[in-house]
């Protein structure tokens, strides 16, 4: 009997290639007659290019061609899609400072690197819009308001509360820094263009391609089997990548382009800037009876990602009888945006909790307490229950683990020699999405099994999600199974790596595609004339952890399909979530429990440990998830403690390098307890699954910011938390 | 210029070199290794970490030029035939490789830790990996791994 591998601790069934080096990703494919691409960006931070001078450039050693908006590579304006909202070099319009205004190709990437510092370009120079603050108030975007009968609004709500808290706050555009740059290499053959370059949604990115160049959609696969980290930065199609492509073309000969990392800052999408003010109005004992929730989310002229913090955190979180989100957006004239790693969660929610335990001090209820006293077994706003929801569990728990009974409400009151120690905890809370999904399973004459969708696997386990569950499905061991992802070439219907979502969506798919491609193998079994099992009614023949059995006789499917002559049987099947689903609401639900110290005498935070529990459904790989989660929490110290990258009043991001941006390293890592509960959903799919690759980060910051506070009684409105705002 | 360079044990040579271009070009684009890669270019992620002469350097602060008649080994270079190095097979075993971009110079680093400080305690293994960024695994199960290939 083969133990099911779901929920165990499976290895990463992509690990010895990478750990030998030999996983190629999209910058280490070197075709056949390959030319070297570098960018050239706009050095103000709004205007217009009067005119370049390329000529030093072209008569530089081993350059081919130089490309600016006098001489463009062609590609069509974007059309409905999200992101940047104009084609690079079709316009000599400047929208932001490092905007593309020129791509230098030569014969190596040193050559085309010197070349194109060697173009020079006049502008006209209009101010710039870079201040949140001073651009603001925005747009209204989205609002959401529910009053209770009786109620005018929001301001009266909150005016007759015995208590009101208000807190404002607010963090600096931060950036995903996946550490593979962005990269791209294009190949063309004929008319069929080969594209290898990073995307969290093979298909679509394909289709964008196609569609900005003005190809048929069948000309262009694009193939990301390795991808060095996504979080939200590879999910749209940038135009460093379409220049690439459209290079290529023109030239008739592969081209690489490797963006440095300097460029990535500006080149692709950021977290937006955010301004934020939570409203809360309570009684004495802590039970809400109104939530604002306001924001300004920076939304680039050149077009990005709307930063909508409150829609899924305050409008979700609390049972309220009064709720209004108001979320603005300021036009800058800045990089573009993009949706980052729990894009509006870990922001929101950020806001939400530390406005939460400042009611927790004014009111002296503890903040489990609290939290309680205000759970929600529904969505608050809609009123739909949530399919499965064991926050409260996530509390208890937590709280056990961590040691929570022994922290002490009043600030600076636990010291460890020079340092203050400090305890706090957060509610965190991330939608779970499931989409259509489809997967392919193939029983090949190897003796192996391929289980493929076209999704991509940018370090979240999605190749190894296929393979445990593959193997569930059909009672083989993992190794049997030969998982695909990243090609657009796969069967349609491959989901995003983004949202949580892929897990969620394809595992369905996946166990559809199995059930069938057994449905297919026992029908050619008896179908196939060469076949032991020829002219038996399928009924009778039955499949068994890789075997097919009738009147005793057994034989495996790699012999019968050599026996048959197949080489391989398959099905593709499509899953998607039943009408049912539309009642609830479905969410991940998790509670940090983080423990700080802070210096006496220079002001420095550390975290010295948390505790995470979290309700995610039911688990696909123990060891995967562990990481999901752990890697999240880390991003939560970046969030609290580390990144920012500020923007100047000329347009350029004050830390647009790895030197100047800090993200956490080896030593800022604390011991992390991360647990989850066995809750499948039994809503969201027969299986159970919720994704996970998110929730992690949502509310870790506020635990330290609320840890920070209980270690020394300031209360940091502003991220990141630094020396400087502690002492 | 002609370099030389034994790269993995093997005598190789690239023509046209540039003297100035990193040695982590030359490996990736000239000598067809790819393993090594590169994050930033500016020595602070630690993506491109090889051997030089036996030194962990970030490949991509070193020169061509200074690499000529030196001996380089790589993350390609580690493991025996088939045979997983025990840091590599830890990296597997612990599940401290999730997208993978930083792990050849993680594997190469601890690699080196482990000849050094065969029994490194945790404040030294962190230190020793300072220069190595992550933004996937929390860098947890990467203590775990250095740990667990101490042990073998
Ligand atoms: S690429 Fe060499 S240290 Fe980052
Ligand atoms: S595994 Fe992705 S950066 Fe380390």
């Amino acid at each position: 009997m083969t133990v099911s591998p779901i929920g165990r601790e499976i290895d990463r069934v992509d690990g010895p290639l990478k750990v030998t080096g030999s996983a190629p990703y999209a910058a280490d494919y070197r075709p056949e007659g390959l030319v070297y691409a570098y960018l050239v960006q706009a050095t103000v931070g709004r205007g217009t290019v009067r005119g370049m001078d390329v000529s030093r450039a072209e008569a530089a050693p081993g350059v081919i061609a130089v490309f600016t908006p006098f001489h463009p590579l062609p590609l069509k304006s974007p059309s409905g899609e999200s992101g940047e909202n104009y084609s690079a070099l079709q316009d000599t319009a400047v929208r932001f400072r490092g905007q593309i205004i020129g791509l230098v190709v030569a014969d190596t990437f040193e050559r085309a690197r010197d070349a194109a510092a060697l173009v020079s370009a006049d502008y006209t120079v209009t101010p710039s819009r870079t201040s949140l603050a001073d651009a603001g108030p925005g747009v209204p975007q989205g609002l959401v308001q529910k009053l209770a009968p009786g109620v005018s609004s929001i301001d009266a709500a909150l005016a007759s509360s015995p208590v009101t808290i208000t807190t404002s706050v607010s963090q600096h555009a931060h950036h995903h820094i996946a550490m593979e740059p962005h990269a791209t290499t294009a190949v063309w053959v004929d008319d069929q263009l080969t594209v290898y370059c990073g995307a969290q949604s093979p298909q679509r990115a394909a289709a964008t391609i196609a569609a900005r160049l003005g190809v048929e959609p069948a000309k262009v696969r694009l193939i990301c089997r390795y991808t060095g980290g996504g979080f939200g930065q590879r999910s749209p199609v940038w135009n460093e990548a379409l220049l690439c492509a459209a290079a290529a073309r023109a030239l008739r000969r592969p081209v690489k382009l490797v963006l440095s990392r300097e460029q990535v800052f500006t080149a692709i999408g950021h977290r937006a800037a955010v301004r934020q003010t939570i409203r809360l109005g309570a009684e004495a004992d802590g039970r809400l009876r109104a939530l604002s929730h306001d924001s300004d989310g920076e939304l680039p002229a050149a077009g990005g990602w709307q930063m909508m913090p409150g829609r899924d955190t305050s409008a979700v979180a609390y049972r309220t009888p009064n709720i209004r989100i108001d979320q603005r957006l300021v036009t800058l004239d800045t990089p573009p945006t993009w949706s980052m790693r729990a894009p509006a969660e870990a922001p929101g929610m950020f806001a939400l909790e530390t406005a939460m335990d400042e009611l927790a001090v004014r009111t002296g209820v503890d903040p489990v307490e609290l939290r309680l006293r205000n759970y929600a077994t529904e969505d608050p706003v809609e009123g739909h229950p949530f399919s499965s929801k064991y926050l409260d569990e996530c509390y208890r728990v937590g709280a056990e683990r961590f040691g929570w009974s022994r922290r002490t409400a009043l600030p600076r009151s636990q010291t460890d020699g020079d340092w203050l120690i400090g305890m706090g905890m957060a509610s965190a809370l991330y939608p779970a999405w499931r989409q259509p999904a489809s997967a392919r399973a193939r029983f090949r004459d190897d003796g192996r099994v391929a289980v493929a969708s076209a999704t991509s696997d940018v370090g979240t386990g999605a190749f190894t999600m296929l393979a445990v569950v593959g193997a569930d499905e059909l009672g083989l061991p993992v190794s049997s199974i030969a998982a695909e992802v990243g090609d657009s070439a796969l069967p349609p219907g491959g989901v995003g790596a983004y949202g949580s979502s892929v897990t969620t969506s394809t595992v369905p798919a996946v166990q559809a595609a199995c059930r069938a491609a057994v449905k297919a193998l026992v029908q050619s079994a008896v179908d196939n004339p060469r076949s032991p099992f020829a002219g038996l009614a399928p009924a009778t023949v039955r499949y068994r952890q890789g075997r097919i059995e009738a009147n005793g006789r057994s034989v495996d499917f790699r012999t019968l399909l050599r026996t048959m002559g197949v080489p391989h049987v398959e099905a593709v099947s499509t899953s998607a979530p039943d009408k049912s689903a539309s009642q609830y609401k479905f969410h991940c639900f998790g509670a940090h429990f983080c423990e700080v110290r802070v210096h006496r005498l220079t002001g420095e935070p550390r975290v010295n440990r948390f505790t995470s529990v979290f309700d995610v459904g039911r688990v696909v790989n123990a060891k995967a998830a562990r990481g999901q989660l752990t890697g999240a929490i880390i991003w939560g110290i970046g969030h609290a403690l580390l990144e920012a990258d500020p923007i100047e009043p000329d347009g350029r991001f004050a830390a647009a390098s790895m030197a100047d941006y800090l993200v956490p390293v080896h030593a800022d890592t604390p011991e992390i307890d991360v647990h989850w509960l066995d809750r499948p959903d039994p809503h969201i799919s027969e299986f159970g699954a919720r994704g996970l690759g998110e929730i992690g980060l949502v509310s870790s910051a506020a635990a330290i910011g609320n840890a920070v506070f209980n270690a020394t009684g300031i209360r940091v409105h502003d991220l990141p938390i630094t020396i400087d705002k502690l002492l | 210029m002609r370099l030389n360079v034994t790269v993995n044990g093997e005598p190789r040579q690239a023509e046209d070199v540039w003297p100035g271009e990193s040695l982590l070009y030359v490996l990736r684009e000239r000598l067809g290794l790819p393993g090594s890669k590169n994050a930033c270019e500016q020595g602070e992620c630690g993506s491109c970490t090889v051997y030089l002469d036996g030194t962990p350097v970030c490949a991509c602060l070193v020169a061509a030029g200074q690499a000529e008649g030196r001996e380089v080994r790589t993350v390609e270079g580690l493991a025996e035939g088939e045979a997983l190095d025990r840091v590599q097979q830890s990296f597997v075993d612990a599940g401290a490789v999730q997208c993978g971009f930083c792990t050849p110079g993680l594997v190469v680093a601890a690699h080196d830790l482990l000849a050094r400080v065969p029994e490194p305690t945790d404040p030294e293994i962190r230190e020793a990996l300072a220069g190595n960024l992550c933004r996937c695994t929390g860098y947890e199960k990467i203590l775990d791994a250095v740990r667990l290939a101490a042990r073998r």
